[in-house]
């Protein structure tokens, strides 16, 4: 154990103390000459090292929020899952930014590609879903016959896909139409989407010619084109079902459209407008009952391009900032409170080894802080919680140490020499447990539940940091403590007798 | 209780001297304060005591099953405080009245949780307003929403949890114990009372929430993904316990080669409880504290792991080292 006591490990347990005590500090000055709240991201926080700033991350259920699990179905044919599931990100990314929400967290997850986690903070549940789900796939059919189909815009007819979407646009913007009395949504399409507008205008006209204000024969529902949100095969395989048809066929209803699970039926309807001329350029126009609002939103969510796949929310969670600061609270005082418990009984029980053993225990709590900050840690309930338990812990291997150490008093040791063998003779024990806690806690960061993982990180890197504090810290402080000579006396040290030396 | 007349004093001075390692082993040693309990001989008594407490959970488990939280049940979740603060009744009238299947919990803060099976989110707004209307203005604190998904994947991925830790916690103690007199048998002597002592804290922690939930139908009791956790963090420190006493055991194997296993066991029984109790101890309190002064959120992660942390002490020096015994006896290695 001679190792422990050399001077390049006090250096690096002095060091570390510094850094964390420089870390655990940093900001509260500036926070209160600025008088900016003592927590969160605040603009121009000091050290800021390119954006990447030193604050304690607040988890949804501390900072308030929304968190929601999304499945991808409908994965299109022959593209990468990886790949799709990555557009989908990018996707949701701009329409959350939309929101203005500080730290978005999107993440993809799942075995095949098929989950994205959202964390939203500030943001309840509707909007979230509304924001990410809204404004989903644009597609343009024409009709073809089907004397079965007796509801819809069109009865006798169902709607077939024409190849043209949302994907095929450009840009979109929202105007006032040329009477200037309503809202329309003007679209560009590429130039591949253009050139099979072209080709669908030019049918449309060609199915039916004549001019459909004076003659009734130019009106043939083939002449056509109807523009619906996220229309599936599925609903146009359900056609020929009038309850299934007179739903669909209602006006778009984002709200449904967000909150959409596999069951509900919605409206998804936008207009069904007859073709003049052939439209060639790629410029094309969307008119429908728009307001304001509903026809900027169909051009956001045009630019912001359409989700490849259908998302299916799986679970929500909305927690209100209240309750988030009262969580932070109500852990800041259980965590306190447990520290000033287990200092007081160090204290009482192992006299100035307790002493010792308790300030290794600041020095480690102020050391798992700073890594909180520094990596940074999100910290959760569970997370806080790992963290106060990793106090209780952090004592043991102290514990194990100071019994062995009154043990070896007992069978007849020098004090010095009692120290040196107890450290020594524990260090298996004390190896062993931790290791064994270490892997409880690595397979529960892999293999547990998503909120599970927060209590494993946490409580990991806190029995790395007991491991230094209990056995480098205290053995080193003991011993320095050691050498004076009236620090030796039984009272103290909470033994029976002492040899001198 | 007995005394065990063998390690004496002497004996224990001569055990120094084969250590080599004190400098006047002549020096007189104190009888140790600590009473010399005979925990082996004693052991079919301990091992009944666990089984009074483990049988009945597991009857419960059987018949019963458990109170599930939301995030292994399913559902919608509110948490509500109304600005009128209806008395439960009231609150209770209202959800039935809704026909959804509502069912409502009152908090300690004078708040209600009211769940339904798992709505949309144009039903949960629905929902919102027509709780509004029936109880006047409310405030939400929270909701959670599960699907079935989400619930039964929580499930798979908590049960794999606790059985792969398990095996990777018995194979890192037979390495660690390997060598001992006895080799790679002695060390999965070893790794498999560690493992049944564990077994038996998981089992008293998941009996008794299983008794306090479909039993007393307490919230307390509710089984979710902070049980998980703290069934995980128990399996822990369950072992942390044991690995300190069969560690003692190990030394004391090479130290004192003129006891019998039976004897070295109980030494180091004896030597290593009052470390573990203290422990134990501190944690306990620390725990307290969360369980008092954490909120009705941790509360129930608080009770699963002082159940949890009580039965790994008692496990650790009345289970896992009388095992060890017991599976000697039945396979010696020598």
């Amino acid at each position: 154990m001679q190792l422990v006591l050399s001077w390049p490990i006090r250096l690096f347990v002095v060091a570390v103390l510094v850094f964390s005590l420089f870390v655990d500090g940093a900001g509260y000055v500036y926070r209160f000459a600025n008088h900016y709240p003592l927590q969160g991201n605040v603009p121009g926080l000091p050290p800021n090292f390119g954006g990447w700033q030193l604050y304690f991350h607040k988890g949804l259920d501390l900072a308030g929020g929304t968190h929601i699990d999304y499945s991808l179905t409908n994965f299109p044919a022959g593209q990468s899952r990886a790949d799709v599931q990555q557009r989908t990100i990018s996707v949701i990314n701009k329409r959350v930014n939309a929101l203005n929400v500080s730290e978005p967290e999107i993440r993809g997850a799942g075995s095949n590609y098929d989950r994205i986690t959202v964390d939203l903070a500030g943001v309840n549940a509707a909007q979230a879903q509304k924001t990410i789900g809204a404004v989903s796939k644009l597609v343009y059919t024409k009709w073809v016959a089907d004397a079965k189909a007796t509801g819809g815009p069109q009865p006798g007819y169902k709607p077939a896909f024409t190849g043209l979407t949302g994907d095929d646009i450009q840009s979109a913007s929202a105007a006032i139409d040329s009477t200037g009395t309503s809202w329309v949504v003007n679209v560009s399409f590429t130039s591949g989407g253009g050139t099979r507008f072209d080709q669908l205008t030019t049918a449309n006209v060609n199915a039916c010619p004549g001019d459909p204000g004076t003659s009734q024969t130019a009106n043939c529902p083939q002449r056509h084109l109807a523009i619906w949100l996220d229309l599936t095969q599925k609903d146009i395989d359900n056609w020929e079902d009038p309850s299934y048809v007179a739903k669909v066929s209602q006006p778009y209803d984002p709200g449904c459209l967000a909150a959409q699970t596999a069951d509900t039926v919605c409206g998804k309807f936008l207009t069904d407008p007859i073709t003049l001329t052939e439209i060639a350029g790629g410029n094309a126009t969307i008119s429908g009952a728009f307001t304001q609002q509903s026809a900027q939103d169909l051009a956001t969510g045009i630019n912001s391009g359409s989700l490849p796949v259908d998302l299916v929310a799986l679970d929500v969670t909305q927690v209100s900032a209240t309750l988030g600061a009262e969580s932070v609270k109500l852990s800041l005082a259980a965590g306190l409170l447990g520290l000033a418990i287990v200092v007081l009984f160090m204290i009482i029980y192992y006299r100035m080894p307790g002493l010792l053993a308790s300030l290794a225990l600041l020095f480690y709590a102020g050391a798992v802080l700073a890594v909180f900050k520094v990596v940074p840690v999100t910290l959760t309930l569970a997370g806080i919680t790992g963290f106060i338990l990793s106090v209780g812990m952090a004592v043991d291997a102290n514990v194990l140490i100071f019994e062995r150490f009154k043990e070896e008093v007992r069978a007849g040791r020098t004090i010095t020499a009692a120290v040196d063998a107890a450290v020594r003779r524990a260090w298996p024990a004390i190896r062993d447990s931790n290791t064994s806690t270490f892997i409880t806690c690595v397979i529960l960061g892999f293999v547990g539940p998503s909120v599970v993982k927060g209590f494993a990180i946490t409580l990991a890197i806190g029995v790395l940091a007991s491991l230094v504090s209990s056995i480098v810290v205290t053995h080193n402080l003991l011993a320095i403590v050691l050498t004076g000579s009236s620090f030796r006396r039984p009272a103290l040290l909470g033994v029976d007798r002492v040899r001198s030396v | 209780m007995s005394e065990v007349s063998d390690a004496t004093p002497q004996q224990q001075v001569a055990d120094m001297i084969e250590d080599g390692k004190a400098q006047q082993a002549t020096v007189a040693v104190r009888e140790p304060r600590v009473r010399r309990l005979n925990i082996i001989g004693r052991r079919n008594w301990f091992f009944l005591l666990s089984l009074v407490i483990i049988i009945p959970g597991i009857v419960s488990m059987w018949h019963n099953h458990f109170l599930l939280g939301i995030d292994f049940a399913g559902g919608t979740e509110f948490t509500v405080t109304f600005a009128d603060k209806p008395d439960l009744a009231t609150v209770e009238r209202a959800v039935a009245a809704e026909n959804a299947n509502g069912s409502v919990i009152q908090t300690a803060n004078g708040g209600y949780i009211i769940r339904y099976p798992p709505l949309g989110a144009a039903q949960q707004t629905n929902i919102q307003t027509d709780l509004q209307n029936r109880l006047g203005a409310m405030n939400v604190q929270q909701i959670l929403e599960v699907g079935g998904t989400i619930a039964g994947e929580t499930i798979f991925y908590s049960i794999l949890a606790v059985v792969i830790a398990s095996i990777a916690i018995l194979a890192l103690l037979a390495i660690r114990f390997r060598n001992v007199p006895g080799g790679w048998r002695a060390g999965f002597q070893f790794g498999g009372s560690a493992l049944a002592a564990l077994l038996h804290d998981v089992f008293v922690l998941t009996g008794v929430f299983s008794i306090l939930g479909t039993v007393f139908n307490s919230r307390l009791g509710q089984i979710d993904a902070f049980f998980v956790t703290a069934v995980l963090t128990v399996v822990g420190f369950s072992v942390h316990d044991t690995i300190v006493v069969f560690d003692r055991i190990r030394e004391n194997l090479r130290v004192s080669q003129r006891l019998s296993f039976e004897q070295v066991v109980n030494l180091s029984i004896m030597q290593t409880a009052a470390r573990s109790i203290i422990t134990s101890f501190t944690v306990v309190l620390v725990l307290a504290a969360i369980f008092i002064a954490g909120g009705a959120t941790l509360q129930g992660l608080a009770l699963a792991l002082l159940i949890g942390i009580i039965s790994g002490t008692y496990s650790s020096i009345f289970n896992a080292a009388p095992l060890l015994v017991v599976w000697r006896r039945l396979q010696p290695l020598r």
